[in-house]
């Protein structure tokens, strides 16, 4: 089921989590039209990356409710939620780092193809079919995103900012609907930075992605995002364009802390 | 429609090329078993035995690379698989023997006679009775982690060995059985106790043998090399990642310890059959497991010839101290293991071969890694 056109991709309605006695996300709603581009910052500790350990049902919410593109999501479990097309990048790169380039974006495709064992052990034409797709798309997003050359290398021994790139492929690859990057800018040089933009201006134009972004970098968090999301002790304290955001004086106090009087 | 879908069904394959890959192997394996079996009947009694040793370690320890390689769980009880599957499939045949009339002592290998097609389908229903014992072991236990799971498996495989234990004396005479059918016998199941399951068929041959390790090599490698195996893959490397991009975790492991389960069911059976070795409890115990997590960690975790080429390594070691049995060389084993596994750790700390295979330290192997290529790869190993 297809939800209509107008109605946002991704549809969060007041959800909530706590942790015992800390309450982690409170009433967090968040609503992302189809080729938007949000961004979600806070202080350290403000539980955005909760937020999205609760979209991708790493935990479950205690109030609330998650849909995306008209599928309920709360209830599934993390493999299912990828399944429903929500795909996301870590804030610590976790790729497959004993695994080659090319398989680490193969394995994104996984959940897209059908393995039976009785297709894998007898390799059958619809084995070698499938695999022969899988082996050419991953080659194409990689020349996209010009890894194709490193594409025997062994993940961990990529450079920092081409591990980051290749987890947004590795997600590119489970073809989502909404992919959510976890501080794709952190440790990265300015130039490097410059090249992530880019990569993600090329993600939303090429594959009419809506994207989730969690940056610490404001520079790139004011440039690049439509709209932003403040969150601070797990409360949304703000919510707009990024000229609104940058003269909300509760955002201000929540970065920089209360004007002396 | 997936886009991957779309581009499945865009694609054209060679298919005269795509049947020879996925047959000749298989013609491979039986021509390989052949020329192993001619050349244990010219190297004499010894020599075969040891052949047979290394066949029925070979098995146990590729098996145990699908769980331990593969998915990086850490099983410790794999040899209680392989005693399960052992009982199995010679409770099956010794009481069929004797149900039939005959002496099952007395039988012996044959190239393709009769009771060597009565074993093989012992050894697919030991594969079937040990798989599904893994599933049932599985489910619950594959959701712990690490250490955890290691306690889990190690208390299984005790478990089993001391069930084994508890089992009613073997049923002698024919006669007697008769009297008391099949039902009697399993219930309790009249396997021997701690005195060991005696007077199997004595039906395993090289043949048999390498037919089946043949067809559990072509098993691991194929999944290896598919995406259900990159999948297993994954969840070594790194589990909540490999979850978050659509793997079914959960599903997966228990899948991987299902099939080293089949695997390891099919080495205890025809290891009932080898001529002079009853199958007693401490098959299933910490001992025998242990010398299978020392293959497959020696071979390199993953590595599936890595696993190969420790099990053949061990079990020589194991029987040249054995055959200097004059000169007291077999208090020397534990040692030499030991010695073994320091040395590594020191200059080959991911095992032998580490992650990979022996062809991909062939010049211009690595480079170019396609499923053809993987193909290929996979007679080389047979040569080998």
């Amino acid at each position: 089921m297809t939800a209509p056109l107008l109605a946002p991709l991704l549809n969060v309605e007041a959800i909530g989590i706590s942790f015992g006695g800390l309450k982690a996300v409170q009433s967090f709603t968040l609503k992302i039209p189809r080729g938007g581009l949000h961004g979600l910052i806070g202080p350290n500790g403000a539980g955005k990356t909760t937020v999205f350990n609760l979209l991708t049902g790493v935990y479950v919410p205690q109030t609330g409710s998650i849909e995306l593109d008209g599928t309920k999501l709360i209830g599934k479990k993390t493999y299912q939620i990828a399944a429903a097309g929500l795909s996301r990048t870590f804030q610590n790169i976790r790729l497959f780092p004993d695994l080659s380039v090319i398989d680490n974006v193969r394995l994104g495709m996984h959940l897209r193809g059908r393995h039976t064992l009785r297709d894998t052990l007898l390799r059958t034409f619809t084995f070698a079919r499938q695999e022969q797709a899988i082996e050419d798309r991953a080659m194409e997003l990689l020349r996209l995103f010009d890894l194709e050359a490193r594409s025997e290398e062994y993940a961990r021994n990529l450079p920092y900012g081409d591990q980051r790139r290749l987890e947004i492929i590795r997600a590119l690859a489970t073809e989502p609907k909404l992919i959510l990057l976890d501080e794709p800018a952190a440790g990265m040089n300015p130039a490097e930075k410059n090249d992530l933009a880019k990569s993600i201006e090329q993600i939303r134009e090429k594959f009419g992605l809506t994207v989730l972004l969690i940056e610490h970098d404001m520079g790139l968090v004011m440039d690049i995002c439509e709209r932003i999301t403040v969150l601070d002790y797990g409360q949304t304290i703000a919510e707009g364009t990024p000229d609104e955001i940058q003269s909300n004086p509760k955002v201000i106090e929540a970065y920089l802390g209360e004007e002396v009087k | 429609m997936s886009l991957l879908a779309a581009e499945t069904s865009r694609q054209r394959i060679d298919r005269p090329a795509a049947i020879a890959r996925s047959l000749l192997p298989l013609a491979g394996i039986v021509i390989g078993a052949l020329l192993i079996h001619g050349a244990g009947a010219s190297l004499g009694q010894y020599p075969s035995r040891v052949m047979l040793d290394c066949g029925v370690a070979i098995i146990a320890a590729v098996s145990l690379t699908i769980v331990n390689g593969f998915t990086g769980q850490f099983s410790i009880g794999h040899a209680a698989f392989i005693a399960i599957g052992g009982y199995t499939a010679g409770f099956c045949t010794y009481y069929f023997a004797l149900s039939r009339g005959i002496d099952p002592g007395g039988v012996n290998a044959s190239l393709l006679g009769g009771p060597q097609w009565v074993m093989a389908a012992a050894c697919i229903l030991a594969g079937i009775v040990a798989a599904g014992i893994g599933w049932i072991v599985g489910l619950p236990s594959l959701r712990l982690r690490g250490d955890y799971l290691a306690i889990v498996t190690l208390g299984f495989g005790e478990i089993v060995r001391v069930l084994i234990q508890q089992t009613a004396p073997q049923i002698d005479s024919a006669a007697e059985f008769r009297q008391t059918g099949w039902i009697a016998a399993l219930l309790p199941p009249a396997v021997g106790g701690s005195l060991g399951l005696r007077d199997t068929p004595k039906t395993t041959n090289l043949f048999w043998l390498f037919i089946a390790v043949g067809i559990c090599l072509l098993f691991a490698f194929r999944l290896k090399y598919s995406s259900l195996g990159r999948a297993l893959i994954s969840i070594r490397e790194d589990e909540i990642a490999a979850e978050a991009m659509g793997v079914n975790v959960t599903k997966l492991k228990v899948r991987a310890f299902v099939f080293a389960a089949f695997f390891a069911g099919v080495a205890g059976a025809l290891c009932a059959h080898i001529p002079g070795v009853p199958m007693n409890p401490a098959d299933a115990g910490f001992q025998r497991s242990f010398d299978i997590v020392m293959m497959v960690v020696l071979g390199g975790l993953g590595s599936i010839s890595g696993a190969t080429v420790a099990a053949i390594l061990i079990t020589l070691i194991t029987a040249f101290t054995l055959a200097l049995a004059e000169y007291d060389l077999l208090q020397y084993r534990m040692p030499v293991f030991a010695i073994l596994l320091i040395l590594m750790m020191i200059f080959r700390p991911r095992g032998i071969f580490g992650l990979n295979e022996i062809w991909d330290w062939l010049p211009g192997f690595r480079r170019k890694r396609n499923l053809l290529e993987n193909q290929r790869g996979f007679d080389v190993e047979e040569k080998a």
